[in-house]
């Protein structure tokens, strides 16, 4: 017995260790690709230590620095509203669901849980917000389709309302006088910190990743964000590979598509705020937060 | 507190409300293309007056160039004199161009002109009745277009018999054969004139392999391909047969051989070490910019190898291993069609006219305004202007090779003067296929085909780059799985389309 607890912490620690380095190295790789010369990538293909560093790539992107910065704005604005809204209503939604006095409340429920199982298609949905509602080349077609409201996190917090949100916090708060409206964002919001943070990362995370919208609501580059910037380059290269036997043009436009260091220098470029992000949300994840909370 | 933050939701509810109640009806995109309202102007275009101002808009793969609007202004301005039209250049990335566009023609939103080709999904758009058929929009409105072109342009980019695309008039017919890197053809002296048969560069590899150390002969299997569009149209039919005949390429002596002679190349170690993915991984390329490669196999036509010069960095010669070859395939490489959801097919027809005639305009659409995007050096040769390189210009070309009749476009300082008219010899110096203007409709084979490609994945790759020892039993073996996956049926129903084709051409 206790020859394994010596030796289990230590694994444990070892299994970590080379977890993060796995985790690490591509993104590395990646960095390390963007600032190597063009001829040693042609050479040696890829590898850790470049034989000669060269920004040849970061500056190819600043001469279109314009570009990028307006990107990067848009990106950021649509995720900072649409990560508030979105969490704001996915809460004021999930809320009441979780209560057992609501009336309707399996009816809705259901019908929550219907959009889940079933959609109308790609096609009427895209019709339905182009040729209805008019969200092209708005900032509303980045924040609404598929992303503003998601069942899912819904679901997930009723749950969380609903499991520890203890019953007579409620009661409690409608003994003393409050309103539901109080109730809910005096006492139930600040119990639900944890559930808050994780919605509000899934969201900032499906806000900041998101290029689909964008490809399909947005034709103006004033309009575009910086992940359909990095999709697009990518994507445009490997469309014309595929097609390069078919056609002896694509051939010449192939060679004229940005090169593997820039497309590896967007990549970093669009990454990087995410990183300072995560730790933000870090603290968020404790629990026991609603101990000592009811007095047994 | 209480009652400002009620206030405050009641508000945020009411504001949804109204915004999703706000349902701008936009588009009025009436699925039938109109007939024709406007009394039937004149057919002469300088006529503007009588017409009715509208918005023609143009689509076609690419990126959004930083003066778009400039440019677009401009040719509004010519336009509005011209056809009293102004015109839309909406630009989409060649990546979102399927999704994107597949969305724009169900959603029936409303466009004139498309940019489309054989390889880019025209013949399934047009079997979705995507397009105006044009016959009677070119006599009216399109009269050039037909003198330009030539009957087996006009004949080869039909689908049965019908036109629903004009084709941009560029070379007509693909050249065969290799890239070389200049510096190794100079230094051993070789002949790079006429056309080579293979012994001829196999004579070649041969002194590249002995003398030159560490530079591949033969960089990844591309060749293969090459050769096999040099010797058959569509894959099917045999460029030396006299009757419309659907072949199995793998019965066919000729291909035999030749995969047996790559299996030699691979033996003599004449191609790269990573002949199987170096193509599609961009390898390939990289070798030759590098000088680590003498040859890659390339579809060529007149000045290729000044174009890949340039674009690869390094000098090249080209040289060819069969005579150039017109097949559908070339004929509609590039289609400029009208959209069934286009409100007046009549001005975008106008339009289509003035790219194959107007060389003010089609240059504007190729080049940009002239004196901010190039300066004119001689009648129809163009240049930078001062401190303006390729990096910094505001409209890169969306490429002269999509629109109009590109033998009326500038060229470039750099190229050569007598371009067009190499273009011009070259397109008639080409053998015509005698299937040319057949094209096959896969739809009723769909499944076969994709079984059939999954077969083609497993064993073209070692074939074409003879990895495999035992060729005549991967042939066999390769026989067996790919008759197993239907490929009868598919052979089946190929000739039946082509003897259907014939029989409407009373050939």
């Amino acid at each position: 017995m206790p020859v394994t607890s010596r030796l289990r912490s230590p694994l444990i620690h070892l299994f970590f260790v080379l977890f993060s380095i796995a985790s690490l190295f591509p993104f590395i790789l990646v960095f390390m690709v963007s600032i190597s010369d063009e001829s040693s990538i042609a050479q040696n293909g890829y590898s850790l230590i470049p034989s000669k560093i060269n920004f040849a790539s970061y500056q190819f992107l600043f001469n279109d620095f314009g570009q990028i910065a307006r990107s990067y704005g848009v990106t950021i604005l649509v995720t900072l509203i649409g990560t508030t809204v979105s969490l704001f209503i996915t809460a004021l939604f999930a809320y009441p669901l979780s209560r057992k006095d609501l009336p309707l409340r399996r009816t809705m429920s259901f019908l929550l849980f219907f959009t889940m199982l079933f959609s109308g298609g790609m096609v009427p949905w895209y019709i339905t917000y182009v040729t209805m509602i008019g969200l092209k080349n708005t900032l509303f077609g980045m924040i609404i389709p598929n992303l503003l409201l998601s069942a899912f996190n819904v679901l997930l917090m009723r749950s969380f309302f609903a499991n520890t949100i203890p019953e007579s916090i409620v009661e409690s708060g409608t003994i003393d006088g409050a309103s539901e409206l109080t109730i809910f964002m005096k006492l139930v919001v600040p119990l639900s910190a944890p559930i808050m943070a994780t919605v509000a990362l899934f969201n900032l995370l499906a806000y900041w990743n998101d290029w689909y919208n964008c490809m399909l609501f947005i034709d103006k580059p004033d309009l575009m964000n910086i992940q359909y910037l990095m999709t697009k380059t990518l994507n445009n290269v490997q469309f014309l590979i595929m097609k390069a036997d078919t056609s002896s043009q694509v051939g010449e436009l192939l060679s004229k598509m940005p090169t593997e260091g820039v497309r590896m220098a967007l990549a970093i470029i669009g990454v990087a705020p995410l990183l300072v992000a995560y730790p933000f949300f870090q603290k968020f994840y404790i629990s026991g937060i609603t101990s000592g909370a009811v007095k047994g | 507190m209480k009652k400002k933050l009620q206030i405050g939701l009641t508000l945020i509810i009411i504001v949804m409300l109204v915004l999703s109640g706000c349902a701008q009806n936009k588009t009025g995109g009436s699925n039938t293309p109109k007939e024709d309202t406007n009394n039937t102007p004149s057919n002469e275009t300088g006529n503007a007056a009588s017409l009715k101002p509208y918005k023609i808009t143009l689509i076609y793969p690419g990126a959004v160039p930083k003066d778009l609007k400039l440019v677009q202004d401009e040719m509004s301005k010519y336009l509005t004199e011209k056809i009293n039209a102004t015109i839309e250049l909406k630009p989409i990335d060649w990546g979102s161009w399927t999704d994107k566009t597949n969305l724009m023609k169900i959603s029936g939103e409303s466009f004139d002109l498309i940019f489309t080709a054989g390889w880019f999904g025209y013949g399934l758009d047009v079997s979705k009745g995507q397009f105006v058929e044009l016959t009677d929009l070119i006599a009216k409105h399109g009269k050039d277009i037909p003198a330009i072109l030539g009957d087996d342009f006009m004949k080869g980019a039909q689908i049965s018999n019908k036109t629903y695309g004009v084709p941009t008039k560029k070379e007509f017919a693909q050249g065969f054969g290799f890239l070389l890197n200049k510096e190794l053809v100079d230094k051993y002296k070789f002949n790079t004139e006429g056309v080579k048969t293979l012994e001829e560069m196999e004579e070649m590899f041969k002194v590249i392999k002995e003398k030159e150390q560490g530079i591949v002969p033969v960089v990844s299997n591309k060749f293969a391909n090459t050769w096999g569009a040099a010797n058959y149209d569509s894959g099917i039919i045999s460029r030396d047969s006299k009757e419309l005949k659907a072949i199995d390429t793998l019965e066919d002596p000729k291909f035999i051989d030749f995969l047996k002679r790559m299996r030699q190349w691979n033996l003599n170690g004449w191609f790269d070490k990573d002949v199987m993915t170096s193509d599609s991984s961009g390898q390939a390329e990289n070798m030759m910019k590098a000088g680590k490669a003498f040859a890659i196999g390339s579809s060529l036509k007149p000045g290729k190898d000044k174009e890949m010069s340039v674009t690869m960095g390094l000098p090249l010669v080209q040289v060819e291993t069969a005579l150039p070859y017109t097949t559908t395939g070339e004929a509609n490489g590039a289609l400029l069609s009208i959209s069934r959801t286009s409100k007046d097919p009549e001005r975008a027809m106008m339009f289509l006219n003035m790219l194959y005639t107007d060389a003010k305009l089609l240059n504007m659409l190729d080049w940009g305004i002239e004196g901010t995007h190039y300066v004119k050096k001689a009648d129809n040769v163009i240049d930078y202007p001062e401190g303006v390189t390729a990096e910094t210009q505001g409209y890169p070309s969306p490429g002269g090779w999509m629109f109009g009749n590109q033998f009326i476009s500038y060229l470039w300082a750099n190229e050569d003067a007598d371009k067009w008219e190499q273009f011009e010899k070259f397109n008639e110096s080409s053998e015509r296929s005698i299937a040319l203007g057949f094209t096959f409709d896969e739809a009723p084979v769909k499944a076969e085909k994709a079984a059939v490609g999954n077969v083609d994945k497993e064993f073209q790759m070692v074939l074409n780059s003879g990895a495999v020892d035992d060729v005549e039993g991967t042939i066999a073996k390769y026989k067996a799985k790919r008759n197993a996956a239907g490929y009868q049926k598919i052979l089946e129903e190929q000739q039946r389309q082509l003897d259907e084709w014939a029989k409407a051409n009373t050939k």
